[in-house]
């Protein structure tokens, strides 16, 4: 379509629903060991097993991330005044008459979620691996025990509102991480900055 | 039930450690090579094969040039326990109607959180990364028996039976405080100290480390009220604000 502008490319995309099923998997594993739920052990064959599979999904969790890198990051980093107005102006999710300024390729709530999930991505991922490979040693396993909880909870609460955020509030938002591409217009409203810098 | 107990009396030790066989034996724990560090204290250290040993703890002062105190060194099965707490599989590790802490290793998933949850380094690993450590016998209590160490002491330094008998004996016998008495929800494993704790080389005011607890407090629980919180302000959202439909989205410049 001639009217489609391309927001994401395969790349992105599939390394999205990488981080997103590995995190499905570690966030519902997780509240099986934090609330000993038998169920979800049964699930994934054991406590046991469970905690393998916690493991290794951890490993894709960030390794996906660490690549999510090369899509978001350069942009994430710069912070304009405009992108400050549109936090105090809550985005224009406050009330439907709230005019925000015009946005880059991520607005300033993109930007915001991603470093907060890459920042606590990686203290997650690194305090996972400390309770992994160095067992035993009292310190570190206090320490790691406390950020991987505190991390947990972070990233819980920021990607329920991630995913309110793409798919309920923004109605044609879900499909740039289906197909990619947006409307145009529909681009232009949101991203106008962007939208110009691509020349259209 | 009610809650049994040991009550440990350093100085009625002589350092014979048959409580150290009794416990390999019942328990089927093999035998470890070790090495002689200079003192007659062996084992050094607790082990997965070694629930529970005798510390030669040296405090020779001016009045008592060779004072050597005997203490019993194993799981305190605490009343409130900071491995269960800390442990994330269930069954792992459990409390038997006597007030033990016991474990199942079939249950284990070795991850060895334990270790950060227990205040006196007592979890150990055997060769398949499971859990080790004292029971206080609990499939000899179950049945109405003392513990192996109880049992075979000669002396009365480690005694069991009601965790209230062992308390009053302990006063009676002119030890006023006992160790381990309100500490930790009550120990399961009870001193008579004559001296300072330090003296024989125990913690004063031993803990479950602060860090645990704030997770439980408020880690654990935010997980699920985070949660929900977040889901609750979205669908709040959606009724009162609603979604940004795109005819209704303004250019934004
Ligand atoms: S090592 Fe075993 S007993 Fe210890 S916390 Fe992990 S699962 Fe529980
Ligand atoms: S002494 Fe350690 S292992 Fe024993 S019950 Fe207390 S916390 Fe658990």
């Amino acid at each position: 379509m001639s009217n489609m502008i391309k927001k994401a490319d395969a790349f992105e995309i599939v390394n999205h629903w990488t981080t997103a099923i590995s995190f499905f998997l570690l966030v519902v594993s997780g509240f099986g060991f934090l609330f000993h739920i038998g169920q979800v052990g049964s699930v994934f064959g054991g406590f046991s097993q469970m905690r393998v599979i916690h493991n290794y999904a951890g490993l894709v969790f960030a390794a996906s991330l660490l690549l999510s890198v090369f899509s978001y990051l350069g942009e994430a980093l710069i912070f304009s005044g405009e992108d400050v107005i549109w936090l105090i102006k809550g985005g224009g999710y406050l009330s439907k008459t709230g005019k925000v300024p015009p946005q880059g390729k991520l607005n300033a709530g993109q930007k915001g979620f991603y470093l907060l999930l890459l920042l606590a991505g990686i203290v997650i991922s690194a305090s996972g691996l400390t309770i992994w490979l160095m067992p035993g040693i009292r310190k570190w396993l206090l320490l790691s025990h406390l950020l991987h909880n505190i991390s947990f909870d972070l990233l819980l609460i920021a990607v329920t509102g991630h995913i309110y955020l793409a798919t309920l509030a923004n109605p044609g938002t879900f499909r740039i991480m289906i197909y990619g591409t947006v409307p145009l217009e529909w681009a232009r409203k949101r991203h106008a900055k962007w939208v110009q810098k691509m020349g259209f | 039930m009610s809650r049994k107990a040991l009550l440990i009396s350093p100085e009625l030790c002589i350092g014979c450690r048959g409580c150290q066989t009794a416990c390999k034996s019942w328990n089927q724990l093999s035998a470890e090579k070790t090495q002689n560090k200079g003192t007659a204290e062996n084992p050094p250290d607790l082990s997965p094969n070694v629930y529970n040993r005798i510390r030669y703890v040296e405090v020779p002062s001016a009045a008592n040039p060779v004072r050597w105190l005997f203490v019993s060194q194993r799981c305190m099965h605490c009343g409130d326990a900071g491995c269960m707490k800390i442990c994330p599989a269930p069954g792992a590790l459990y409390r038997t109607k006597e007030g033990a802490v016991a474990f199942n290793k079939e249950k284990c998933i070795g991850c060895r959180l334990c270790i950060g949850g227990c205040p006196f380094n007592v979890p150990r690993y055997d060769a398949k990364d499971k859990i080790a450590k004292c029971t206080l016998c609990s499939d000899r209590i179950s049945a109405g028996l003392a513990p192996a160490c109880a049992k075979t002491c000669p002396s009365g330094a480690i005694r069991f039976g009601d965790r209230d008998a062992m308390i009053d004996l302990s006063k009676k016998t002119g030890y006023a405080k006992v160790y381990g008495e309100a500490d930790l929800g009550g120990l399961g494993t009870l001193f008579a100290f004559r001296d300072a704790p330090a003296v024989y080389g125990m913690e004063e005011k031993p803990a479950i480390p602060e860090s645990v607890i704030f997770w439980n407090r408020i880690l654990r629980p935010l997980a699920y009220w985070g949660l929900g919180a977040a889901v609750a302000a979205s669908l709040l959202h959606y009724v009162a604000v609603g979604p940004k439909r795109d005819e209704e989205v303004k250019k934004d410049e």
